[in-house]
């Protein structure tokens, strides 16, 4: 190509990417800058000194069991709730990999659950759950059962079941994506050989989709982390504090207790300890959109 | 067939369970309030939508603003999404801008958790005094789900057969007029697999929303949750109004059912 047009491209390049480049350069290195120094300032909404104060919230963070609890419900929490998520998505999905009547309506109502806020599933989980009004406690009161969702025993569960109802919408679809990419082929040279449809499950299908399962674990288990909305709104973190995630204690630690010193240095510590394994979770979702050569 | 009757009784018994919580919303917000007080079996429906004319502005709650808000600033987003990764994104696949370090900031940005950006956001949206205006969502929720729309962006025009763009060269077509006749009527389908994600994405938005309003940008979702605290025991209007607030994204994600499964799909796993 001759000088001309490359030169064209080169400027075509600049003009084109303009625009992110200038929401970059606003809401990501001036607002990096702006956390850092917040981080390293004494910063609280009662003393309308601000100064600086080195790593002192560092320090004083480290030495925050709230904030190590914390980290360990999230990574407890989403551990539990991807595994199940995946699980159950896989498994519908593999339900749902042949033909029947009505499957088109019901792949669309499956899907419903993307469409709605977690915040909002939430309230509506609220209601459907609260011991006055509430269907779920009625029928279970009609079998002689009961449930409390705040019971200290049973609020990680329902967390959990909360989860599970707003995302395996998410999992079963990429899963059901996956399955769609297998060739017909091989279920019918298995089929030929004998096998059984459990043993096509795990020696056929289960092996070829174990790459495309690992990436939807990783994408599931690494939004799962940010979990906040649908927590919040249940619990706000308690009872105490036993079901604070990362995103509630910064959240709290900020905008309820107004340090935002301190909470400002949580969110750099939050991002260092995933920092590590940030070059290789980029290596696994390298999705062939590095760009052309 | 007889069999396979029976997968749709499986599925069809999974599907409700999922469905569950709106079910029982909808099915709070029909009923009168008498009935809802007096127990969950209690048939007694509202024939004329009192609480959805109650939610909509008859109980002067602040339902319909929230409601305009979360409208206003879910097509700002889309439409300032749109406007800054999709002509990036062809700069970056089809004329090597930035090498492949663009994209390695999308993916590292996609990782890190929102609540990073949270207290920084505020800090610079109190500088600007953008704090409880719509723009201040429009631009955080833009910034959050730019990453995913690069990644489908450029995606899809990875998979545009190079040969249309070069003909259009050899015949002494401009970067610009290739791109607005040739690149951007071909790449509807993704423009309308980020166009839906978006929607529902900012639509969606609980974190940014209840850290950067308080009451005059508040979208549906902060609105909500605080219906809940504010009035109780309302139990009616405030399914009503939960139930409205899902019908936006509802309705326009099932129209679009196609580009959010494409979507999806290819801005999570691929190859």
């Amino acid at each position: 190509m001759s000088a001309a047009f490359s030169r064209e491209k080169r400027s075509a390049g600049w003009i084109l990417s303009a625009p992110l480049l200038l929401l970059l350069a606003g809401l990501l290195i001036w607002p990096l800058y702006l956390g850092i120094k917040t981080s390293l300032m004494h910063d609280v909404l009662s003393d309308f000194d601000t100064y600086y104060t080195g790593l002192e919230n560092y320090k004083n963070l480290i030495s925050e069991p709230n904030f190590w609890n914390s980290i360990r419900f999230t990574l407890i929490f989403a551990i539990v709730a991807t595994l199940v998520e995946l699980v159950l998505g896989f498994l519908l999905a593999i339900l749902f990999d042949r033909i029947f009547p009505g499957k088109r309506i019901l792949f669309s109502l499956m899907l419903v659950p993307i469409m709605i806020a977690p915040s909002l599933l939430a309230v509506m989980f609220r209601l459907i759950l609260n011991e006055n009004i509430g269907v779920i406690p009625g029928i279970l009161n009609k079998f002689g059962l009961s449930y409390a969702i705040f019971d200290q025993g049973n609020i990680f569960t329902s967390l959990i079941i909360l989860d599970v109802i707003s995302y395996t919408a998410f999992t079963f679809l990429l899963s059901y994506s996956a399955l769609q990419n297998m060739s017909q082929e091989i279920y019918e040279a298995a089929a030929i050989d004998g096998a059984t449809t459990l043993q096509i499950l795990v020696r056929v299908t289960l092996p070829i989709l174990r790459p495309a399962l690992a990436i939807i674990f990783l994408l599931r288990f690494l939004d799962s982390i940010r979990t906040f909305d649908s927590i919040y709104i249940l619990t706000g973190g308690g009872p105490g504090t036993t079901t604070q995630t990362v995103g509630i204690y910064i959240y709290k630690t900020a905008f309820i207790f107004g340090d935002f010193g301190l909470a400002a240095a949580a969110a750099i510590v939050l991002v260092m300890l995933l920092a590590p394994f940030m070059p290789s979770i980029i290596r696994q979702f390298n999705l062939g959109t590095e760009p052309n050569k | 067939m007889r069999r396979k009757w029976g997968v749709t009784a499986v599925v069809t018994v999974i599907v409700t369970f999922f469905l569950i919580p709106l079910i029982g919303a909808f099915y709070t917000s029909m009923r009168t309030d008498a009935a809802i007080a007096s127990g969950p079996f209690v048939w007694e429906f509202d024939s004329d939508w009192t609480h959805y004319r109650n939610a909509l502005g008859a109980a002067g709650y602040d339902f319909p603003s929230f409601f305009r808000n979360s409208v206003v600033i879910s097509l700002g987003t889309v439409f300032l999404t749109i406007l800054v990764s999709f002509p990036a994104s062809y700069a970056i696949v089809r004329l090597g801008f930035g090498g492949p370090w663009i994209l390695r900031l999308a993916l590292a940005l996609r990782i890190t958790p929102a609540i990073f950006f949270v207290i920084p956001f505020y800090k610079l949206f109190t500088v600007f005094q953008l704090i409880d205006r719509p723009l201040a969502l429009i631009l955080a929720n833009s910034f959050i789900n730019m990453t995913l729309a690069i990644l489908v962006f450029a995606g899809a025009i990875r998979e545009m057969p190079l040969e249309i763009e070069e003909a259009a060269a050899v015949d002494g077509a401009s970067i610009w007029m290739t791109l607005r006749r040739i690149v951007f009527p071909l790449l509807g389908p993704a423009l309308a697999a980020v166009g839906v994600l978006t929607f529902l994405f900012s639509w969606s938005d609980y974190l940014f929303a209840v850290v950067l309003t308080s009451s005059e940008a508040t979208p549906v979702t902060v609105g909500a949750a605080n219906f809940v605290t504010s009035y109780g025991v309302r139990w009616g209007d405030i399914s009503a109004a939960v139930c409205l607030s899902v019908l936006p994204p509802l309705v326009f994600a099932t129209a679009a059912q196609k580009y959010l499964v494409k979507g999806l799909s290819s801005g999570a796993v691929k190859g």
